[in-house]
């Protein structure tokens, strides 16, 4: 992989080791992975079940700290930060867009996508004001009132994105974000997602399965046993076959 | 944060109803129980609180207000003689059979008080006069008394009617005429029957000439003398024992012959246990639906927690909600139960059993324990949620 400069990379890992367990439970999941991302960039993590993908998204979202190698977001170390930092820079620069969507179905779909902004302490006026704007973005005005539950898959991932675009993060990570979803919404939501990665200040990462939505990616990272094995620009060039 | 806290709460009906039965089940019982707790032991210091008297003097030997050990009438003249003594007045209490017009026999409490005074007499008549204690053969029963002693006869449907004894009636005691010439407003007793007064000197016919029949010797102080060092000194120069009568609880000093009741009960009786035991059972009940409720509403929420500790919310902020949620359905649960305990209350003081008192210490008490449960219950979810790791959110 070329390296590009510095101001240019979004998410960096160098050397990252990865492993639970010990003894004869030991599993490694990720070995020396090296994995870049860049600003305004949509890049796709691939690869097949088990091959690490999850676990290199958590360890880039610092939601888990990897045993070795150094781990860059937007300039941030986090392989030094301690818990309580790596909380806070995830309120700040992370948004968040779940396989099973995770939303609070006792809210109400305006109540789910205030979330991170009153996590981040806005208050409760500016959470609505902004909440309201961003599910107008995603094409949910008429539908903020309402629980989740009472909309489509398509939506619900619509209100998930909303959720994760809300408070303008940096970095949006995907973990299979169509997966629940039929070939024509997944279509939409990923149009949707590649939209909002054109920003020099974003770069969103997602893991996926979905061989139909490769065509979104500006690049494709291939995973096998814990590392990337390789990165390509266009779809065209993965044997989708093991994936 | 805290108000969508209080939304996930309320959203999930189903177990926030739970949450609240379980809650206010265990109000209810706490607050139900120890009221009625109060009213029974309350009822145990009755006398006292009957017969308003500064000071109660009795032989030493006794150790309640329902325990009449007597004495020999010269030992008025020596409690008279007492230095700081304004008056002393003779108090007959005793247990007799009465007779009624139908040949049933009742157990009544009489009381005779002294004629020339009427010292310790009912401060309510809701019938006659307490003069009229003055005539022959005459007594003042109480309300209670009156309807427990009234004639049963049947009503125009055929149901049992109680007609209440009434100004004029008569009944025996020890083959000797009471008629009954008022009708009085007092505490019940403890030992349930109901009170018969009369005067001191009477009571030693109804008692077919007992050799003693001073019970109890009601006290006045001087003007300006402390009654406790009365009770003091009465005790010193006479070799009897003097009490105090507050009977205010929270208030009552070591002398209180109230007080000495109450703990006499408490000490030699099963009813503090029995209550007690269910009020135990209340606030376990409580702490086990209330916590398991609590717990899987925790459980089923688990995820989403795990989504909100990814987005960046602390574990503090997350405890906050939880304690937040756990303290609301508290909350609600407290006056859900503690206003089903008034109503109950309500219903029993208008019956007039079981007696219900409810302090207001008992009121904060239930809240703390029924807030100390939600503690309990929301330092459960609070451990359950800080265990779980926030990339279980990538794991589907």
């Amino acid at each position: 992989m070329s390296t590009p400069p510095a101001q240019t990379v979004a998410v960096r890992t160098r050397g990252v080791d990865m492993f639970f367990g010990d003894g004869e439970t030991k599993v490694t999941a990720l070995k020396q992975a090296d994995f870049e991302a860049n600003r305004g960039e949509l890049i796709m993590l691939v690869g097949p079940s088990g091959c690490g993908k999850t676990t290199l998204l958590s360890v880039i979202a610092g939601t888990l700290t990897p045993q070795t190698g150094t781990v860059e977001v937007f300039g941030q170390r986090l392989d030094g930060l301690s818990q309580e930092e790596l909380t806070a820079f995830r309120r700040k620069h992370l948004g968040f867009v779940f396989q099973s969507f995770n939303l609070i179905p006792t809210l109400s779909v305006l109540e789910n996508v205030m979330v991170p902004l009153l996590i981040q302490g806005a208050s409760h006026d500016v959470a609505v004001t902004k909440a309201l704007a961003m599910l107008a973005k995603v094409g949910l005005k008429g539908r903020e009132y309402g629980q989740p539950n009472a909309l489509s898959g398509g939506q619900q991932q619509r209100v998930a994105i909303a959720r994760a675009l809300v408070h303008e993060p940096s970095l949006l990570i995907c973990d299979e974000p169509t997966s629940a979803l039929d070939k024509d919404t997944g279509a939409q939501i990923m149009q949707m997602v590649r939209d909002l990665s054109r920003s020099p200040e974003r770069c969103v990462v997602v893991v996926t399965h979905d061989h139909r939505i490769f065509r979104f990616a500006d690049r494709i990272a291939e995973m096998e046993d814990g590392r990337i094995r390789r990165v390509v620009e266009d779809a065209g060039l993965l044997d989708t076959n093991h994936l | 944060m805290y108000r969508l806290a209080l939304n996930m709460l309320f959203g999930d009906r189903a177990k926030l109803a739970m949450l609240l039965c379980g809650l206010a089940f265990s109000a209810l019982l706490m607050a139900q129980q120890t009221s009625v707790f109060f009213g029974i032991m309350s009822w145990t210091y009755t006398p006292v609180y009957n017969i308003r008297a500064p000071i109660w003097v009795s032989d030493p030997m006794v150790e309640q207000a329902n325990d009449a050990k007597p004495m020999r009438d010269t030992d008025l003249y020596r409690v008279r003689s007492v230095d700081g003594v304004a008056w002393a007045a003779p108090l007959h209490t005793s247990f007799l059979q009465a007779r009624m017009q139908d040949g049933n026999f009742k157990l009544i409490t009489m009381v005779g008080i002294d004629a020339d005074t009427f010292a310790g007499a009912p401060a309510v008549l809701s019938q006659g006069l307490i003069e009229d204690l003055r005539l022959p053969n005459t007594v003042i029963v109480d309300e209670w008394g009156a309807q427990l002693m009234g004639r049963v006869t049947k009503g125009a449907d055929g149901k049992e009617v109680v007609i209440p004894l009434k100004v004029g009636d008569t009944f025996e005691v020890n083959d000797l005429e009471a008629r009954i010439v008022g009708i009085c407003k007092v505490r019940r007793a403890f030992t349930g029957g109901p009170f018969v007064y009369t005067t001191y000197d009477r009571t030693k016919q109804y008692t077919l000439g007992a050799r003693r029949t001073l019970s109890f010797m009601l006290v006045e102080p001087q003007p300006g003398v402390d009654p406790a060092k009365l009770c003091a000194r009465i005790e010193a120069d006479t070799g009897l024992k003097a009490w105090t009568s507050d009977t205010v609880i929270w208030s009552w000093s070591d002398r209180s012959l109230a007080r000495n009741t109450f703990w006499w009960f408490w000490k030699n009786t099963g009813i503090p246990f029995s209550f007690g035991t269910a009020v135990a059972l209340g606030l376990f009940v409580g702490i086990a639906v209330s916590g398991q409720t609590f717990y899987s509403f925790v459980l089923e929420n688990l995820k989403y927690f795990a989504a909100i500790k990814a987005m960046g919310a602390g574990m503090g902020v997350i405890a906050r909600m939880l304690l937040v949620q756990a303290f609301t359905a508290g909350l609600l649960g407290f006056g859900l139960g503690v206003g089903m305990a008034q109503a109950i209350g309500r219903a029993m003081i208008e019956k007039g059993m079981p007696p219900f008192i409810m302090f207001p210490q008992i009121f904060w008490a239930t809240l703390a324990l029924v807030l100390g449960i939600s503690l309990v219950s929301a330092i459960i979810g609070i451990i359950k949620v800080s265990r779980v790791d926030a990339a279980t959110v990538f794991r589907g």
